[in-house]
Formats: structure tokens, C-alpha cells, sequence
């Protein structure tokens, strides 16, 4: 196994590209390559090579049969008759569909082949990790990378048509330490000193704790000097070190501390380091109790609707919903707004000609997977990947509900051809399990394929980040759980540090598909709804979290459960939880919170109440209603034209979230 | 001493939906629920069972197969006694990534000696007709991979489930009585207290 190591292929994408000619030319070529990371003796490579270059022995997946080559050609919108390639004749009809297809590419063929393999010769290029000093991210419905060394060498851009980006940094993140620059987020700087210190971390830790402090310094007012910086990283730099340390010597078994690790942000917060932000003991003062109400019927939601079918008295009307939740008959129609599907200012004719638009839409991204043989998808191993989750996963989501249950039944297929659908708009991301989750009440709800598609786009915005390689969503939630937890019961909080379960780890499930498979499925609509009013504070869903744990924190502290059984404790909670309840106890936790005087930023930076002087419910949704006319929600405004995601465009998302909690001086 | 055999961590690992719920809820309620979810997170039951004469718990990990949920689940592999290796007869894929799922738990169960670290490997669905993994192929794999027992087994029928488990069990016993005068400590304490402490459920 040591001495001289053969090299490692460590990550291979197929399928990027570079474009031959720079400009923005209708006819350039693009040259299909692939590119791998490689480590050799200690040393790791990054190297491009056009596909005929490659030597398929040393292809860990290679495609045996290089005269096949998939490749992704998109005719755009705006050139419906863009000249492609007659060698076959269906494509043609790809073309007079303007969808995207796959279509094989002779290369190896007849001369012009051998005057290309010369061409793309001068294409390849590898250089070692050590002389990468930055990347540049652009993306432009795909995603292109640009590669700038040490000694100022810029090489050719690399398009990544067909997804990948995001997984090559996650590769390569592991040999070198990336960050973006503080004044512009597409550039990613290359750190020297990083690469002895991710190294005996292994891929666990390094790579995300550095991301999640690069948030921190891009969103925290109070070190963007470059003072406050350097303390900031001087002091990460040793809190992330010490355990490190440790971690050769530590014993096997314990589970909690390689848990902790995960989740670095909790550590740093509960060191109370001088000159950062310790949230002591407060008084919060009582817990009012709220009423709940009865949801909004038929004919009150239409009393919001003026002729034209504009949605009005928004903030009133919100307040209703968070109030009592939905009747199930509005809530087809209903939903659409708060997800933000409809803007709530659009008439019916508007609306009708969004829907449309989104159907057309719809369909053309269907018809991409739909329209892939058997015999591509075979060399398609990312599609195949995700299609045979989806399949596995449809057949297990809420296979009780009527609506999904039994063989054949057309629910499945929706939510089958919905899940791969998305997959097409957002393919870095594809499939992930949770995913099903989230959509099936959606569907259950829209019995419309175009429309429930749209609506979990938006949900999926929102939840995006949860499902990312890093799971940044869920370490930024846990964190943010953490420190409202510790504001609100510093005795709780104590005594789930002693059984090493601070980092809340047992709040995963709660939080990755928000409460689904908690809660009942009427249940789950009703909690939905609700929290999509966005009321009565940003991240109303961590005070839900609270509120739980509040019923439940007496029984295991008295039973003094341990690490494995306060897992237990809240894995068996699924299903036995009163919504209602939760509801009433998570706002009079919110209303406890905003009448408290002293707040630590940290806190209100997590429930976005920085912004209000007077905690008055009466001022917090006015407010929340100027915001929002008349566009969306807050949340969901600059979503509306995002067709491509890919990953970058969540970057705002996170700037809500973010969090702050041992940062603030 | 006797103590100390209480209780035994195993963990199932295997691709998604080669069928590891379906196998501990089969083992420990007995019932196979066909419209079962997905597993999301990481779960976990216990079952006292008696083989050979001495009584222990069970405690069965489950954990999702999903790539992306690695960082979750690889923290609760420390600690096993034994690690259930799951893949399902009508699923090639699932049989060859075996190798893999046993390399991530040997590297963060942080096996000090993989080689007599007791794996059992199970080949679920063997009620379904159409094989992709032919037994043979998948004793052999066993045997090369340093001699595993093998079981085929049907959470739907019920078939082998409570023979693989308990095999998983007197393998960790039979090895535990081996290095019994060598490793006083114990080795499923996950969290700083004594195992003889009251077990929940
Ligand atoms: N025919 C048959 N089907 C089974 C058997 N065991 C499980 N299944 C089915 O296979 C599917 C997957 O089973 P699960 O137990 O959810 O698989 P898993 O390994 O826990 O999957 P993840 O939770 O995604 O990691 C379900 O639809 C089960 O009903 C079996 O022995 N025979
Ligand atoms: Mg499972």
C-alpha cells in the first residue's frame, strides 16, 4: 500500500468544456474534454485534456467507446434556428422543438477528425495545485471556471455544460483551501499555508468550517476592517487547531466529539473568549400566551381579492393565515402566492399568462429527460444516479396518504416526473433524499403537475442549502438552534452540553425536510402555510425547533438520558406532536423574545428583528407588507426569474440566514 | 465482567433501499411494512436477545445510504462491535459497493484491526425472483474479503433475519472472549458513563 503510490484520480468530470474562440460567437467550437484531480507522490494535479487526448487506462470511469460522445447542445430562445449538425436527422426535430438535446458526436470519423486531435493537443493543460492562486466562478446558465496561477498565467476557461463545477471544488477543496475574495465573490484566492492544515482533518471539517467563516466575514459589519478580520482568523485559526490535536489521541468511541467537530460553530460559541459576544444568563421575562384562530375560509380569502384579482390588505391577511392556517380549499390557490409562485399583486390576466409561460417551460425542461434513450443514459452516470433515487424514493414517501398509495397510481408518477424535472433545472444539485419529501404535500395539494412544480421550486429555494455537498443549510441551522436554545434555557442548554449533545444533531430530520415527517400530513400543510407567511419573525421554523424541545426538555433531563437515548427520544416524538399547540407555544416564545430589552445581537440577527425598534406585532407585519408590495416575500423576490440555478445564485439566500454568533464584538 | 456484554453496537451500512430498515424493524417488531419511508438522519432500536447463554442488547444502527449524507452518519460509526454489510440480490450496484461501505467504516469506525474486525454480510431481497448477485459470486466475495459469514435474507418473508443477527452477535462474543485479557475497557461506551447504566427502552 506505501512506499511509491501510483497516482490517484481523485475527482474526473466528463464532459467540460473549453470554447475555442473567446468571444461570444454563434459559431464557436467547443472543445469536450474532461478534467481530473490526480495525485502523484505527494503532489496534487489538476489537468484538462479534450476527450481524444485521453488515455482511457487511466480513466477511473472512462467511456470505453470514444467515438460516443454525449454532449449537452442547447439552442437558446432567442435563436430558435441556430445551425447544428445534420449528420442526423432527428435533430432537426430537437431543433424545431428548441429543446435542449443530447447528441452523439462523431469525432474519431473520416480526416477532420486527426487535424481536431491535433488542435485539441494544444488544449490540455495541468499544473500542480501548489501554483493555483485563484479561481474565477462565472456562470451563465452553466457554470465556468478560469484558472489563474501563480505567476499570472491565465489558462482557458472551463465550461462546465453539463454541471460538475461545483463538485470539482468540493474536490478540490480537500487539497487546497479556497476562499473567496473578501471584494469579489467569483473569485476564489487560493490559500498557501491551508493544505498541512486540512490535511489530517480529512474532508470532514476543514473544507466547511472555512466556508462557513468566509460567510462570516463577508456578512459580520463589525470586522470588515482589516483589523477585526485578522483577529477574527487568528482566533478561528486556534479554536479550530486545538481539537485537531486532540483528535489523534482521542478514544474511539466518542461519537460526540467527532459530531462537535461537525458542527465547529457551537465551540467557538461557547468559548467565551474576550471581545466576543457571550450570551449570559437573561431575564427574559413571562411568556404571553397566544390564541390561535380558525383557519381562512373560502369566502374570507376572496374578500382579499379585488376585481382584477389582485390580492390586497396583504399584511392583514397574512396575519390570518399565521393566525389559523388555511382551510384546505384555499389553499391551492393560496399557496402559489405565499411560495411565491403568483406575485400577490398580479391579476388573474397576469397570472394566466405566467402559468403559461411556466408550462411551456415546464415542459421543454420534461421533454430533456424524457427525450434521453436507454442507451445514453448509460453513459450519462450522473442522470442515472439521480433517476434511480428518485425511483427508490418515490416508492417510499407517504405511500399511507390516498394520494400516493398503491401500484401505478398517478401520484407516483407525478412526483417521479416532477423530481426528475427539477433535476433538469437544477442539475448540480439533482436529486437528494429529503427532496421527495418536500414536494409530495406540495402535489398532494396542487393536483397540478406545471403548478406543483413552480411552487417546489420556490420551497426549494428556500431549502436549497440543506441539501448542498456541504450542508451548509443544516450547520448554519443547528448553530442559529443552538444559540436561541442557550437565550432561552441556559439549564437545558447545559445539560444537553454534558451528554455532548449540544449540537443538537437529534434536530437533523426536524430540520433538513422542515418537520415532514414529524408532524401528520394535515398537519404538515398547516405548518407550512404558516411559516410561509413569514411571520412573526425571520426563521420562525428555529422557534418551532424551541418550542418542541421546551415540552420535552423536564422528561430528559429527569431521566437523566444520555447521548443515544435523547436520539431516541426525539426520533419516537414523529407523529405524536399536536400542531396546534407548537404553533401557539413557538409565538409566544417569539413574543417573549421581542419584548426582551437587552437581546444579544446575536439573537435578533437569527430572528431579523434588528430592524425593529418597538417589538409591536402590529408594527412587525405593516412592515413586513411595505416590504413586500408588491412583490413577493422578502424571502423569495429575486427567485422569480432565477430559471438556472446552480448554486451561486443562493448566495443572497444565505446573507438572511446567516448568523453571527460568536463574531460580534 | 458479564456486564460489560450487555450491550452490543452494530450498524447496518448499504446503498439506499437495499432494504436496512426493512431488516431491523423485521428483526426487532417482527412486521415489514411495505410503505415504510426513506431514511433520513440516523435511528436506532434495541433488542434483547439471549444466544448461547447470555443475555445482551442489541442496539442496531440504521443510517441513510445516500453519499450526501456521509458527514451525518460516519460520527456513529464509532464505537460498533459489528457492522452489518447490506446489499440487495437485485441490485448489482449494491453488491459492489460493499467494498467501499466497508472501507468508510473501517476509516471512521477508526478500526485499530480491521483484519479481525467482525463484518457479517447480508444479500436482502431474496424473495425477489429477478437475481442480479448470484450467491456464489457473493461467497466468494466474503471469503476473499477475509472470510465473512454470509447470509441471504428477506425482510419481506422474514427469511434468515434473526440467524444473521444473531451470527453478528456470538462473532463479537466469541471475540470479545478472545481478547477478553487483553482489553479491559469497554467497548461501546458512546458516551462517558458506565454501561451497566439503565438502558432506555
Ligand atoms: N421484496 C422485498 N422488498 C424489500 C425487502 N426489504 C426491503 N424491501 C423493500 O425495498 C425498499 C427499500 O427498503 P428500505 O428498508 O427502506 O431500504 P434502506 O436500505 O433502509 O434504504 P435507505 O433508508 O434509503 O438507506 C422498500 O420499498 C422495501 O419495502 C425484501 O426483503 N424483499
Ligand atoms: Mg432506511
Amino acid at each position: 500500500m506505501a512506499a511509491t503510490t501510483p497516482p490517484k484520480v481523485v475527482f474526473e468530470h466528463e464532459g467540460v468544456f473549453i470554447h475555442s474562440s473567446p468571444d461570444e460567437s454563434e459559431d464557436q467550437d467547443l472543445i469536450s474534454g474532461f478534467l481530473r484531480i490526480v495525485e502523484k507522490e505527494g503532489e496534487t494535479l489538476v489537468e484538462y485534456k479534450p476527450l481524444e487526448d485521453a488515455d482511457p487506462s487511466n480513466m477511473l470511469c472512462a467511456c470505453k467507446d470514444s467515438s460516443s460522445v454525449v454532449e449537452w447542445t442547447q439552442s437558446s430562445e432567442e435563436n430558435p434556428h441556430r445551425p447544428v449538425d445534420h449528420q442526423l436527422s432527428y435533430e432537426t426535430e430537437w431543433d424545431m422543438i428548441n429543446a435542449v438535446s443530447f447528441r452523439r458526436k462523431v469525432h474519431a470519423n473520416g480526416d477532420g477528425g486527426s487535424n481536431h486531435v491535433n488542435e485539441q493537443n494544444k488544449r490540455a493543460f495541468s499544473f500542480n495545485v501548489c501554483d493555483l492562486r485563484s479561481v474565477t466562478v462565472k456562470c451563465e446558465g452553466w457554470s465556468y471556471l478560469t484558472f489563474r496561477l501563480k505567476d499570472g498565467t491565465a489558462l482557458p476557461a472551463i465550461h462546465f455544460h453539463q454541471g460538475g463545477s461545483k463538485a470539482f471544488l468540493d474536490s478540490l477543496r480537500k487539497s487546497v483551501q479556497i476562499n473567496e475574495s473578501p471584494d469579489d465573490e467569483s473569485v476564489l484566492i487560493v490559500s498557501t499555508y491551508s493544505k498541512a492544515f486540512s490535511q489530517s482533518f480529512e474532508n470532514l471539517l476543514d473544507d466547511t468550517n472555512y466556508g462557513f467563516v468566509q460567510q462570516k466575514f463577508k456578512k459580520d459589519p463589525y470586522t470588515t476592517t482589516l483589523g477585526g478580520f485578522s483577529k477574527v482568523t487568528n482566533y478561528l485559526f486556534d479554536a479550530f487547531r486545538a481539537p485537531e490535536l486532540e483528535c489523534q489521541q482521542r478514544p474511539a468511541e466518542e461519537v460526540a466529539d467527532v459530531l462537535g467537530e461537525l458542527i465547529p460553530g457551537l465551540e467557538i460559541n461557547q468559548q467565551e473568549e474576550p471581545g466576543f459576544e457571550v450570551i449570559t444568563r437573561l431575564d427574559l421575562g413571562p411568556r404571553p400566551e397566544m390564541q390561535r384562530t380558525g383557519p381562512v375560509t373560502m369566502e374570507e380569502w376572496a374578500k382579499y381579492q379585488d376585481l382584477e384579482g389582485r390580492m390586497t390588505n396583504l399584511p392583514h391577511l397574512k396575519d390570518a393565515i399565521f393566525k389559523g392556517g388555511l382551510c384546505h380549499a384555499v389553499r391551492k390557490e393560496a399557496w402559489k402566492f405565499l411560495l411565491g409562485y403568483f406575485p400577490w399583486s398580479s391579476t388573474h390576466e397576469e397570472r394566466k399568462l405566467l402559468q403559461k409561460r411556466k408550462t411551456d417551460e415546464y415542459f421543454r425542461m420534461k421533454l430533456q429527460w424524457k427525450s434521453v434513450s436507454e442507451e445514453q443514459e448509460r453513459r450519462n452516470s450522473r442522470l442515472r444516479d439521480y433517476r434511480s433515487l428518485i425511483e427508490k424514493d418515490v416508492n417510499r414517501t407517504d405511500r399511507n396518504n390516498k394520494f400516493y398509495e398503491g401500484l401505478d397510481n398517478p401520484g407516483l408518477i407525478l412526483l417521479h416526473d416532477i423530481l426528475m424535472t427539477y433535476c433538469m433545472y437544477d442539475f448540480d444539485l439533482g436529486y437528494v433524499q429529503g427532496m421527495s419529501d418536500l414536494l409530495s404535500p406540495i402535489l398532494f395539494v396542487m393536483e397540478n403537475e406545471v403548478d406543483a412544480f413552480w411552487c417546489f421550486v420556490s420551497f426549494m429555494d428556500e431549502m436549497h442549502e440543506n441539501f448542498e455537498e456541504q450542508m451548509q443549510g443544516m450547520k448554519t441551522q443547528l448553530i442559529q438552534l443552538s444559540t436561541l436554545l442557550r437565550l432561552l434555557d441556559l439549564a437545558f442548554w447545559n445539560y444537553l452540553e454534558a451528554q455532548d449533545s449540544g449540537y443538537l444533531y437529534f434536530c437533523f430530520r426536524w430540520l433538513l425536510i422542515r418537520f415532514k415527517r414529524e408532524l401528520h400530513f394535515q398537519d404538515v400543510l398547516r405548518l407550512w402555510e404558516v411559516m410561509w407567511t413569514r411571520l412573526p419573525c425571520q426563521n420562525f421554523h428555529l422557534l418551532v425547533c424551541c418550542a418542541i424541545l421546551d415540552s420535552e426538555k423536564q422528561k430528559i433531563m429527569d431521566r437523566k438520558y444520555g447521548f443515544n437515548e435523547i436520539l431516541k427520544h426525539i426520533n419516537e416524538l414523529s407523529m405524536k406532536l399536536d400542531i396546534e399547540e407548537i404553533l401557539s407555544k413557538s409565538e409566544s416564545i417569539c413574543m417573549q423574545i421581542k419584548s426582551c430589552k437587552d437581546l444579544p445581537h446575536s439573537v435578533s440577527e437569527i430572528l431579523g428583528l434588528n430592524t425593529v425598534s418597538e417589538p409591536s406585532a402590529a408594527l412587525e407585519t405593516s412592515e413586513y407588507g411595505i416590504l413586500e408590495s408588491p412583490q413577493t416575500s422578502p424571502r423569495s423576490s429575486h427567485r422569480q426569474d432565477h430559471v438556472v440555478s446552480n448554486g451561486h445564485s443562493h448566495l443572497k439566500e444565505t446573507t438572511q440566514n446567516g448568523c453571527k454568533v460568536a463574531f460580534i464584538s | 465482567m458479564s456486564s460489560k456484554s450487555s450491550l452490543l453496537k452494530v450498524i447496518l451500512l448499504g446503498d439506499g433501499g437495499v432494504g436496512k430498515s426493512s431488516l431491523m424493524n423485521r428483526y426487532v417488531t417482527n412486521k415489514f411494512d411495505a410503505h415504510l419511508f426513506h431514511t433520513i438522519g440516523v435511528e436506532f432500536l434495541n433488542k434483547d436477545l439471549e444466544v448461547d447463554g447470555r443475555t445482551v442488547t442489541l442496539q442496531i444502527w440504521d443510517t441513510a445510504g445516500q453519499e450526501r449524507f456521509r458527514s451525518l452518519r460516519t460520527p456513529f460509526y464509532r464505537g460498533s462491535d459489528c457492522c452489518l454489510l447490506t446489499f440487495s440480490v437485485d441490485d448489482s450496484q449494491s453488491f459492489h459497493n460493499l467494498v467501499n461501505w466497508k472501507k468508510e467504516f473501517i476509516y471512521y469506525a477508526d478500526v485499530k484491526e480491521p483484519e479481525s474486525f467482525p463484518f457479517v454480510v447480508l444479500g436482502n431481497k431474496l424473495d425477489v425472483s429477478e437475481r442480479q448477485v448470484s450467491s456464489e459470486e457473493a461467497q466468494e466475495w466474503c471469503m476473499e474479503s477475509g472470510g465473512y459469514p454470509y447470509f441471504e435474507t428477506s425482510a419481506k418473508d422474514a427469511t434468515n433475519v434473526a440467524v444473521a443477527f444473531e451470527e453478528a452477535v456470538r462473532r463479537v462474543l466469541s471475540l470479545e472472549d478472545r481478547h477478553e485479557h487483553l482489553i479491559p475497557t469497554d467497548t461501546v461506551n458512546l458516551h462517558r458513563k458506565p454501561r451497566s447504566a439503565t438502558q432506555c427502552c
